[in-house]
């Protein structure tokens, strides 16, 4: 007994690899926020005025919001007032070359494990947009990408280059009055990653792109969207991490997928924000809005995610499956630790006919942590043969954490078929004991069964993502024993 | 059509509460305190999330006349028949306890008395309002404060009821009436029983809508065989809760039966195992048609160690009918060693019909197993051309094929005679084209 203690001792002191700071001078905007923050924000960007305009929309909405009420854990006391919305590395607008950009920040993203140079990659693996707080600094093998057509760039880029795209489909999967952080995040996104496949194309390689935060008092609300054009193809994928600090940061991001006919979008996330001490002090409030439409016909929608840090993580990636025969997947794997929270699930909208969706989530929790499934699964009474399989387990380590599932399972046509199933138990105390049997320790045990149980959702990740989760669900495992 | 110009069921009720109800002051303090929390509150709407997908305005939104004690008024309560079973008849019309139409029980060990009668109980003291009003549930409050009628049966310690004890409810109104019955069942240490409540409608009655609200306590080492068999009609709505404390070492089995018939149903059964070595059986079977809309929403609060509990739910929808389940699974801090399954199928049978399934499980302890499963289908094409291609009718095979769904539900009843008579019920609900 006294050995797992001293090993769940461990555990919940495990240190946060990457909560180191970068000295550069910033340009941060002064806290608060009114119009003026957001009119700010916009003259930065250099902004069209309809951009403008919609923010201003969003803000004005977003005042009259109360802040919710009904998700399974208290709403930590927020003062929008008191952050500041905007925050840039002090340079030159523009890098052209990564000559340009501030050693210090290559600097930065090279100890993330996230190299910028594009020499220095093994050819073309994965195509990288680097989102330093409010800015993108750096993408790479945008040149490349262009000879297929392809479109990857930051979304400030985006909105001065492609205009015309950005205007027709921004908002129109997550609404600005979808809820009070979409409208947050619409009146004062600063940037994130644009993305167009074009019709019949295969993105050649991987896109990725990566969120640190730096700054203090301050938060950060990038906005991705994402558009496949009919039969095209992309995987993408979005890391982060943060700087340890003892107050709590605000990162409330609105994520817009849309997949026309055929076309097929995989949006993988290994979320790593800065998760607060073992007492519960400081981490990121992970307040995100992820939805993807599939808009045409066979058109296929897939999100994984691997949630690790945050100290809260609220996030329910959906799928509105518009197109007939399309298909929605999530694959979830969420692990909390010491006062971490999670409150995460999915929503599956099914209108069109015959379109399937499938979801996997596994949450795993320890010390004094929560962590929720929320799911809702809906069939319209036009979706003939839908169908739907939904699985979440959840793993417990210690005994003072919680687990809980919340699944809304609707359903109005009679050809629908729905299945789900939800598991919660703790290690197997055999499992470690065979193990242990063959010479294998408690600890490389537990690390073993986790990455098991886990083994369906770290499945979909791409190569290089799966290798990285893999080693940060062992490392943020290390020393529990069931 | 006269429109009535009248003041809100609300406003009636509130009206209402005035007289001290009972003698003893600790009996009428938990009435005002449930009537303050109920003044509060008033009604739940749709944004309540335990009313999220039921709603209730419709229901609420009638004139209703308060109350309709029918003393001495002969009522015919064959509906309520059950095939084969030799019970002790407990009959109430509109919730008021009617010693006339009911059979005395001359067993050594088993009271039964009305509401008014029990009052004078030490059992009723200790009991009365003691658990349900702690569930947040406005209706519970609005029954403490107002309701003045209802039946209590304890059986005393070590008795074993000789004979299933039936209770029969039944709505009776010449105008639109809503009444409120408030029961209290006690099984002292090691008694055993078993109770059938059926509901059922008067031909020919008015719209009712009754909010009925029971307490059950079933101590050390009792067992108690719960069954409820919906068989109202129509004109007929409910809001029933029931609450159940259960003490260490004993056993609580609800059969929980719904049948074409009855508009508006919303039944809420909570068991607290507020003691270790308790196991809990929920079981239920809903067939419906035309317009009915019944949601059950079920608690099993795992509150101490080696609790042990089963639920399962099966739902059949015809016509447009709308069907609401809810079954939460609490497993607190100290219920190490909990073993817990909840399982919930639907079968639609109409494009009309709509399933709303929120199986829920909130786990605070780590050494458990807890399980859950939904799922929602239809007919097995294949099993019917199975059957069909052997001989057997399509009727027939429909018929066959849901008895088969419902199977794994009612061959958990323990009393044979009532299982035959469910099996009996769902054939009688089925629809054919």
């Amino acid at each position: 007994m006294s050995s797992e203690k001293q090993l769940l001792e461990e555990l919940t002191t495990e240190e946060y690899k990457y909560g180191f700071t970068t000295n550069i001078e910033m340009d941060i905007a002064p806290k608060g926020l009114t119009e003026d923050t957001i009119r700010f924000i916009s003259a930065k960007k250099n902004e069209p005025e309809w951009l403008l305009e919609w923010r201003l929309k969003a803000y004005r909405y977003f005042i009259t919001m109360p802040i919710p009420t009904w998700q399974n854990f208290k709403h930590p006391d927020v003062d929008f007032q008191d952050m500041s919305y905007y925050a840039a590395p002090k340079e030159k607008p523009k890098y052209d070359s990564l000559d340009e950009v501030d050693p210090e920040l290559l600097e930065t993203f090279k100890k993330l494990g996230i190299p910028l140079d594009e020499q220095k990659i093994l050819s073309g693996v994965v195509a990288v947009d680097a989102v330093f707080d409010s800015v993108s600094v750096k993408t790479t093998f945008q040149k490349k990408l262009k000879e297929q057509g392809v479109i990857f760039s930051s979304f400030g880029e985006a909105v001065q280059n492609h205009p015309e795209l950005v205007k027709k489909y921004l908002g129109t999967v997550v609404p600005s009055t979808d809820n009070i952080y979409a409208a947050l995040n619409a009146a004062v996104f600063s940037d994130g990653s644009f993305v167009y496949i074009p019709k019949g194309v295969r993105c050649p390689m991987e896109l990725s792109t990566y969120f640190r935060i730096n700054a203090e008092n301050t938060g950060q609300f990038e906005r991705t969207l994402i558009i496949a054009d009919d039969r095209s193809y992309v995987s993408y994928l979005e890391g982060c991490t943060a700087p340890m600090r003892d107050e709590n940061q605000m990162h409330a991001a609105v994520v817009e997928l849309i997949a026309m006919e055929d076309a097929e979008i995989k949006y993988s996330t290994v979320q790593n924000w800065y998760p607060g001490d073992k007492d519960g002090n400081g981490g990121i409030f992970n307040f995100v809005t992820k939805r993807g439409i599939c808009k045409g016909d066979r058109s296929k929608i897939s999100w994984t995610q691997v949630e690790t840090g945050s100290a809260i993580t609220w996030k329910y990636p959906g799928v509105i499956l518009k197109g007939d025969s399309s298909v929605g997947e999530f694959y979830s794997v969420a692990l909390t630790r010491n006062h971490q929270v999670a409150d995460t699930g999915t929503k599956m909208m099914h209108i069109g006919k015959n379109t399937r969706s499938r979801i996997i989530s596994k949450g795993i929790s320890a010390g004094v942590s929560h962590n929720s499934y929320r799911g809702l699964v809906k069939i319209s009474k036009g979706a003939d043969g839908a169908r739907n399989y939904t699985q979440c387990d959840s793993m417990l380590i210690g005994d003072k954490c919680g687990a809980h599932t919340f699944p809304y399972i609707e359903s109005k046509n009679e050809s629908a078929m729905l299945e789900h199933e939800a598991t919660t138990s703790k290690i197997g105390e055999d499992q470690v004991f065979y193990l242990n049997q063959r010479g294998i320790d408690s600890e490389q045990a537990v690390g073993l069964i986790v990455n098991g149980y886990a083994k369906e959702v770290l499945n979909q990740l791409p190569m290089e993502f799966a290798v990285e989760a893999q080693k940060l669900l062992a490392i943020s495992l290390e020393g529990s024993v069931g | 059509m006269i429109t009535q110009v009248s003041s809100s069921l609300y406003q009636q009720l509130v009206g209402s509460f005035e007289d001290p109800l009972f003698a003893k002051e600790i009996l009428e303090s938990r009435r005002k305190e449930a009537f303050e929390k109920f003044k509060d509150t008033g009604f739940p709407t749709a944004k309540a999330e335990e009313w999220r997908f039921t709603n209730i305005q419709p229901v609420l939104n009638q004139d209703y006349q308060l109350g309709a004690h029918l003393p001495g008024q002969a009522v015919n309560v064959d509906a309520a028949n059950i095939e084969g079973v030799d019970a002790y008849r407990v009959v109430l019309v509109n919730g008021f306890y009617r010693h006339d139409l009911s059979d005395t029980i001359e067993e050594q060990g088993i009271v039964l008395s009305s509401f008014a009668d029990a009052a004078q109980l030490e059992a009723f003291n200790k009991h009365f309002a003691q658990y349900a009003d702690k569930a947040e549930n406005p209706f519970v409050w609005l029954n403490t404060a107002l309701a003045n009628n209802g039946f209590f049966i304890e059986i005393q310690a070590g008795k074993i009821a000789q004979k299933p004890i039936h209770i029969v409810h039944i709505s009776v109104a010449d105008s639109q009436t809503f009444f409120q019955t408030r029961n209290l069942i006690v099984l002292d240490k090691n008694a055993e029983a078993q109770i059938i409540e059926t509901f059922v409608t008067e031909d020919g009655s008015s719209k009712t809508f009754g909010n009925t609200v029971t307490e059950i306590v079933v101590d050390e080492n009792a067992k108690l065989e719960h069954y409820y068999l919906q068989q109202a009609r129509s004109q007929s709505s409910f809001n029933n809760h029931t609450e159940i404390i259960q003490r260490k070492y004993s056993l609580y089995n609800n059969y929980n039966c719904t049948f074409p018939g009855a508009s508006f149903v919303r039944n809420t059964i909570n068991v607290r195992m507020d003691d270790p070595n308790i196991e809990s059986h929920l079981y239920g079977i809903t067939l419906l048609s035309d317009n009915q809309l019944v949601d059950n929403h079920t608690v099993v609060d795992h509150m101490k160690p080696f609790g042990e509990s089963y639920e399962w739910y099966k739902n059949i929808l015809q016509d447009s009918s709308t069907a609401v389940f809810n079954g939460k699974i609490f497993v607190r801090l100290d219920a190490q060693k909990t073993n817990a399954f909840q399982q919930n199928n639907n079968m639609l049978l109409s494009a009309n019909a709509t399933i709303n399934t929120k199986p829920q499980l909130e786990i605070f302890a780590d050494d458990v197993k807890c399980s859950h499963g939904c799922t929602i289908g239809q007919f097995n094409e294949d099993a019917k051309f199975y059957l069909q291609s052997r001989g057997i009718g399509e009727e027939q095979a429909r018929t066959l094929l849901v008895h088969a769904f419902a199977f794994d539900v009612t061959e958990r009843f323990k009393n044979e005679t009532i299982r035959n008579h469910v099996d009996h019920l769902v054939e009688l609900g089925l629809k054919h084209n």
